[in-house]
């Protein structure tokens, strides 16, 4: 007995030791902090404390004991905010970018986290995030020989691209119908150009038939991209692909010739060169009712409730005012061909700084989870949306602190962009409700247009393309002035000028990116 | 001392070592005395440098627009400070000069903002003007003629209030005898400035020319960034936009170090040339 009693006494001691160990164990949580972009909205909450923020923050402590930091970015110096942030090694655990090749060159530097063995081992934690992205989109880069993943493709929910809008009212005004074919458009141009007193009165001097931005390559997409035959193949698509204002596709040079022959025909906006991709110049003046024509994202006139184009324009013109969207280009296959880009969004890494990979990657597996996300989407009920008899759900502006700072709240569900309540019917139902005040038919109208005869570009996976590093933003650059050059033009000088232009692009970096790409492509599938 | 001393250690020659980087191929995980040596001796990211049209038409571009600045830019303030000397109505002097510095404060992308208001070819007040009285409308933002143009007049415009404050200061240390004795001789206004009031401001016109040819290579980045438009990339890429470009929104540190350091040199050396040339005429120069 005398021997028990120590032996006793070290036992409860061992084991009260190792108890205590376990519960501080259980107590202390994980902590990782996240890249959240920062809109500066007028009006808007702050990005990295609001109730969302709360909400996520609460889910994650709840769910996986991980406790959240959130580190805002400037959404417009996304790119330069964060290679401060890497080169500083202060980067957020979890780092959201448009831009892959950022992505790529600190991961050649080593900055950059291998996610590949954490998804395999970790992958039956992850439902969610596979059930949502798939192997699709989570390896959609994974590096074909070394297998590494640096990063995952967020889903890009609703794919869509540009159409065409026209000023329904002017159309009703001058008796034209929605024009079908490009020699309609062009007439129709010219009906506005030419009735500028009747459609503007004392302003008609202000009349732009047509406008346009700096930005020319994206804003001519439904018509440059009429002109690339339809039997391109997916192959060339790619290789000649790595501009997303598809600049280096075949045929797409005819579509800026008929922009130039509008140009020197008066027909758009005389001073587009001079302002700024940020400018709110053109908008301003789509607002006030003197543009007739533009081609812009899908739902543009139709975005920003209140501050928008549509609700300017009924306001300031007239209760009848508004744009619809037209379906005019048709290409050499007679097909109304939308090229779409492919479902992916922002890419979301962890930099090599990152010293939880396993609590990080539970984040994106606690935002894929559909009710986590869907309460992020449409936040609460009588708050950010109201629910209709068929089950879909119409978006209200709310005020104060539980305020959405982006649309359906992307910037929180960095993993998907695009409502989506996990029923594809109720999806497009509430869609064409997200935008508060616009009568729902123009919504779906456009909608319909852009998935009629789309195509979605490909993706083939080679690996680095070493050429591309460090090339896009110089050959951005060039691209915009060669374009915007070659529509001011005089017209027997635009093919000089638009050559030229291509022949600097080529030259500066873009010759060598093609070649590297067909190499890979030729290496990996075959001539 | 120790206190400025200490300040200059850490955050102006430390710093310094960073240099380095222009002959290191860049790693963001090792510091720069580790990181691996560039090819071709080191000299790997110059020579990319110059064998870039880019860079070179940004080399040109900024010869070329700083020359312009200093032809027209240097001689302006001394003219306004002369002309503002001879002004005999101390309150309308003083709200000339008030005027005439206001601009200096404007950021350049205000000043962009203004110019595109009035000069614009369609929406602009001065090309409208013009219209209305039968002239066709002048390109000045969107051809590169016109462009350099309107680039070193602006630049003229917001900046030469504030620099003839210097020139005015100089010229209130001139002895006020010397105009006596000239009215005495018979001596006019022309002759007065012409033999007083200039060989005066000598000195600090030849310290002046010193620091402006040392940046020469030099350049500013919002002046150009902000004026310039996609029309005219072809003057207004200057070396400063161009870093931007590769260096920090293309993520090539080595090359736009390389490149700064380049600029930074030749400056020095320009420096030096101007201060021995205004030894050489008798001035004091600044080193």
């Amino acid at each position: 007995m005398k021997k028990a009693l120590p032996l006793l006494l070290c036992i409860t001691l061992i084991a009260l030791v190792l108890l205590s160990g376990c519960a501080q164990q259980e107590k202390k949580p994980g902590a990782i902090t996240v890249e959240i972009y920062d809109r500066g909205n007028p009006g808007g909450s702050k990005p990295e404390d609001n109730f969302f923020t709360e909400f996520i923050k609460k889910g994650m402590l709840d769910t996986y004991n991980v406790q959240v930091t959130f580190k805002p970015v400037p959404r417009w110096t996304e790119v330069e905010v964060l290679n401060n942030l890497l080169a500083a090694n202060e980067a957020p655990d979890i780092c959201v970018t448009y831009s892959y090749p950022t992505i790529l060159t600190y991961a050649n530097m080593g900055g950059v986290l291998d996610m590949a063995p954490y998804l395999k081992k970790y992958k039956n934690k992850l439902p969610n995030l596979w059930k949502l992205l798939g192997d699709r989109n989570i390896y959609w880069d994974r590096d074909p020989k070394a297998g590494t993943v640096w990063c995952i493709e967020a889903l890009l929910f609703n794919n869509m691209r540009n159409s065409v809008f026209v000023r329904e009212d002017w159309l009703k005004k001058l008796n034209i119908t929605e024009p079908t074919t490009l020699e309609e458009f062009e007439a129709m141009l010219v009906a506005f150009r030419d009735n500028a007193k009747t459609l503007l009165g004392s302003n008609a001097d202000k009349m732009i038939p047509f406008s346009l931005s700096i930005d020319v390559g994206w804003r001519a997409d439904p018509l440059s991209t009429s002109f690339v035959p339809d039997n391109i193949s997916d192959k060339e698509m790619w290789i000649n692909g790595f501009d997303d204002r598809r600049l280096l596709w075949p045929g797409i040079k005819e579509g800026f010739r008929v922009l130039n022959k509008w140009y020197n025909e008066g027909l758009i906006w005389k001073d587009f060169p001079l302002y700024s991709y940020s400018d709110t110049t053109e908008g301003n003046l789509q607002k006030a009712g003197y543009v007739g024509a533009y081609f812009g994202n899908w739902d543009l006139p139709y975005r920003d409730q209140e501050n928008g184009i549509q609700a300017n324009l009924k306001k300031l013109v007239g209760p009848d005012a508004a744009y619809i969207a037209i379906e005019p280009f048709k290409n050499d296959a007679g097909k109304y061909r939308k090229y779409l880009s492919a479902p992916i969004d922002r890419k979301v890494f962890f930099p090599a700084t990152n010293k939880d990979p396993v609590s990080s990657l539970m984040y994106l597996e606690w935002l894929a989870t559909l009710e986590n996300r869907r309460f992020l989407q449409i936040g609460e009920e009588g708050v950010n949306h109201e629910k209709q008899a068929d089950g879909s759900v119409k978006a209200i502006a709310a005020t104060g602190d539980k305020i959405m700072n982006s649309p359906n709240n992307i910037d929180y569900t960095i993993i998907i962009n695009g409502l989506d309540l996990g029923d594809q019917d109720l999806n497009i139902k509430s869609l064409a409700l997200a935008y508060p005040g616009v009568d729902k038919s123009y919504l779906e109208k456009s909608y319909t247009i852009m998935k009629h005869d789309s195509r979605i570009t490909p993706n083939f996976n080679v690996g680095d393309i070493k050429a591309e590093e460090g090339m896009g933003p110089a050959l951005k650059e060039k691209r915009d002035t060669l374009l915007t050059k070659a529509v001011i033009s005089k017209p027997d000088q635009f093919d000089a000028v638009y050559d030229a232009g291509m022949k600097d692009y080529l030259n500066s970096g873009g010759q060598a990116i093609i070649d590297e790409r067909r190499a890979k492509y030729e290496e990996i599938f075959g001539k | 001392m120790i206190l400025p001393l200490t300040y200059f250690v850490i955050f102006k020659y430390i710093p310094m070592t960073y240099i380095q980087v222009a002959f290191k191929k860049y790693t963001i995980i090792k510091s720069p005395w580790e990181m691996p040596w560039a090819d071709n001796g080191g000299f790997e990211y110059f020579i990319k440098a110059f064998s870039n049209r880019d860079f070179l038409y940004a080399l040109r571009n900024t010869i070329m627009l700083n020359l312009l600045d200093l032809v027209t830019g240097f001689p302006a303030p001394i003219m306004l400070a002369l002309l503002l000397n001879e002004l005999r109505i101390r309150w309308f002097k003083r709200v000339t000069q008030t005027i005439a510095y206001l601009p200096h404060f404007l950021s350049w992308i205000i000043i962009y903002g203004m110019a595109v208001q009035l000069l614009a070819p369609t929406s602009g007040l001065v090309n409208i003007v013009l219209n209305r009285m039968g002239i066709k409308s002048i390109p000045f933002l969107n051809d590169s003629t016109y462009w350099v143009g309107t680039y070193v007049f602006l630049g003229i415009w917001r900046d030469v209030g504030w620099n003839t404050i210097i020139y005015l200061a100089a010229i209130t240390a001139i002895n006020p005898e010397l105009y006596e004795a000239a009215s005495m001789d018979g001596a006019g206004r022309i002759k007065k400035m012409w033999h007083i009031t200039l060989p005066g401001l000598r000195p600090t016109i030849v310290v002046l020319l010193i620091l402006s040819l040392g940046r020469i290579l030099g350049s500013e980045f919002d002046r150009p960034y902000a004026l310039g438009n996609a029309l005219v990339k072809d003057v207004s890429n200057v070396i400063a936009t161009f870093v931007y470009t590769y260096g920090i929104r293309g993520l090539q540190f080595s090359l736009t170090t390389a490149v700064g350091m380049f600029q930074s040199v030749v400056c020095v050396i320009f420096l030096f040339i101007a201060n021995g040339l205004a030894k050489r005429i008798g001035e004091q120069g600044i080193v």
